[in-house]
């Protein structure tokens, strides 16, 4: 397979800050690559240095085939960026913001106007094309980021959290996009903190945190590595804040909060089940639900990381906020 | 060679979309307008009522700081917001040098100083009365003005990642410009110390190079001088902006 994207000993350094330590990747042309990681890892800063917005402090990297320190230019030539928030012109109207992408791309004259068009249409925002972008919805101006960022038929896409802040229809929407455009042959980098979302789109993920890559491998290959970790989750009635307690159970090795539940990661599922019971009537509680779960790549993840099950719930909830105002 | 040719000339055409872009949704604004035109007036009146002066000399110090308000008053907030909204990354992302992004935007800058003071330039001169002894060399006098003002409102905002932060030092530099460089008060009527940092502004040489077109009173040697400063000056913030630019992003 070819390599559209090289990584060698990548290294950035901000002052004291290792923003990105040493990483070490490949993307294959036609792939799409996840780069997971908690927020201030290292994954924008890593695409920064990709598409040549920044310089690496050492290291080297080729996209395209050309190098983003010596050929700068021609390796940006070759690629599309959508950035976690969208960088259009507010006070320009979309079929202007699409024009002027073009101008910088150098699309010939006589192809603008019909590529402009075709984008817009594509993206469903033909309709709006003379609206000024500030009036436009987050899902609205992310849609039109992606289109901007296609204008010159890229080989390869990076995005950057495409998802992150949007209602879920617009997410389901992106989504959707990022298959159509890898399934004709766009080579797709994405980053994210939504582990279902790498779940669901990348072939192989990378994950990262604190600027070195944890590991490379494809989602089902991960999930695979913890799968002698059995998970539990259950809801009582009432609901009370019993992390503490269900901690002190045989065989629960931690315990995580996720909305009104419980999850518990146990070593002996049959055992902590009828455990659980008796800690149920001890304390005057209702079980409400109760189910096994398999591993899934947030288990993988909060297991290779290091990092609290409680850092990845909070970012869940976060998102979950972030989702919920957006469609308010 | 000719890739070479040609990838200046896809440069060039890039800093003229850039330019054309900036003009669009920075410069040609009403408000920036009338700022431009208003502020170099009210500025000269508050200053000058009660005190006489030849109307012929006064003209080109307010021409001259209609190209340093048009063109460098806007300009020091045009690049600050946009890397505070991030619009700026959008050009970084685009297959386009630092180098090219700055023409792009003095160029913006430059012109809507030109136009402002030729504007200015059309209405004053006729309404005082007073013949224009060089237009062309007043016209080079006002375009290279226009640029000088443009680079320096590019370099002095690079440093900036928002408006609040660039308007203090880009104000106070203009401010001292205006009292220092020879607009309200002649520059050998000052005291020397103050003479010496006159000389170290480039406001100074722009109205003494169109105060000479203006009066007539031009000596070739003088109009050199004035001439090469600009240009020095220009060059000089041009890189340092670059290299102020290139720190800041790497």
């Amino acid at each position: 397979m070819k390599v559209a994207v090289k990584a060698q000993g990548l290294t950035k350094q901000y002052g004291d800050i290792l923003a990105v330590n040493q990483v070490d990747l490949e993307v294959f042309e036609g792939e799409i690559f996840g780069l997971l990681g908690p927020n201030g890892a290292g994954k924008t800063t890593t695409i920064r240095l990709l598409t040549g917005q920044t310089k690496p402090t050492s290291g080297a990297a080729k996209v395209a085939g050309y190098d983003v320190v010596q050929e700068t230019i021609k390796a940006k030539e070759h690629v599309g960026v959508v950035p976690e928030v969208s960088n259009l012109y507010e006070e320009m109207n979309a079929w202007d913001n699409l024009i002027f992408a073009a101008q910088l791309y150098s699309v010939l004259k006589k192809e603008r106007d019909k590529r402009v068009k075709e984008l817009l249409q594509l993206f469903g925002l033909y309709e709006r094309r003379k609206d000024h972008v500030g009036n436009f919805s987050k899902g609205m101006k992310r849609r039109l980021t992606i289109a901007a960022a296609l204008i010159h038929k890229p080989k390869i896409l990076f995005l950057d959290e495409p998802t992150a802040g949007l209602d879920v229809q617009s997410s389901r929407m992106i989504r959707n996009l990022i298959k159509e455009l890898n399934k004709n042959g766009v080579t797709v980098f994405l980053t994210t903190h939504y582990i279902e979302e790498a779940d669901q789109l990348c072939q192989r993920v990378a994950i990262i945190n604190q600027g070195k890559i944890v590991v490379v491998d494809n989602p089902e290959k991960l999930k695979a590595t913890i799968e002698e970790q059995h998970i539990i989750e259950i809801s009582f009635s009432p609901s009370e804040n019993l992390e503490g307690k269900l901690r002190g159970l045989k065989y629960v090795s931690n315990v995580s909060r996720v909305g009104d539940k419980f999850r518990l990661y146990v070593e002996d599922a049959s055992e902590v089940v009828s455990l659980l019971i008796d800690f149920g009537r001890e304390n005057n509680l209702r079980i409400m639900s109760l189910s096994t779960l398999k591993p899934s790549l947030e288990d993988a993840f909060v297991k290779i990381t290091g990092l609290s099950p409680e850092v990845m719930a909070t970012e869940k909830e976060q998102l979950k906020r972030e989702k919920s105002e957006s469609v308010g | 060679m000719k890739a070479l040719v040609r990838t200046w000339l896809e440069s060039i055409i890039k800093a003229v979309h850039i330019a054309k872009k900036d003009a669009k949704i920075y410069f040609f604004k009403w408000p920036n307008i009338t700022f431009g035109l208003f502020l170099p007036a009210i500025i000269y009146l508050a200053f000058s009522v009660g005190r006489p002066a030849e109307i012929s000399s006064t003209i080109p110090g307010l021409v001259a700081m209609a190209a340093l308000f048009g063109a460098g008053a806007i300009q020091s907030v045009a690049l600050p917001l946009e890397r505070a909204t991030g619009t700026f990354d959008r050009l970084l992302a685009a297959p386009v040098s630092l180098i090219t992004i700055i023409i792009g935007k003095a160029l913006a800058g430059f012109f809507f100083g030109m136009i402002l003071s030729i504007a200015y330039s059309l209405i004053v001169i006729p309404l005082s009365g007073v013949a224009l002894a060089y237009p062309l060399h007043f016209a080079f006098g006002v375009i290279l003005s226009a640029f000088i003002f443009s680079v320096s409102g590019v370099c002095i905002s690079a440093p900036f990642r928002d408006i609040p932060e660039a308007m203090p030092p880009a104000t106070l530099l203009r401010v001292s410009m205006v009292f220092l460089g020879g607009v309200l008060i002649p520059v050998a009527t000052m005291p020397n110390f103050l003479q010496l940092i006159a000389y170290l502004l480039p406001l100074t040489y722009a109205v003494d190079m169109l105060r000479q077109a203006m009066t007539g009173q031009i000596t070739a040697q003088l109009f050199l001088v004035d001439t090469v400063a600009l240009i020095v000056f220009s060059v000089f913030f041009f890189v340092t902006a670059i290299l102020i630019l290139e720190r800041a992003l790497h």
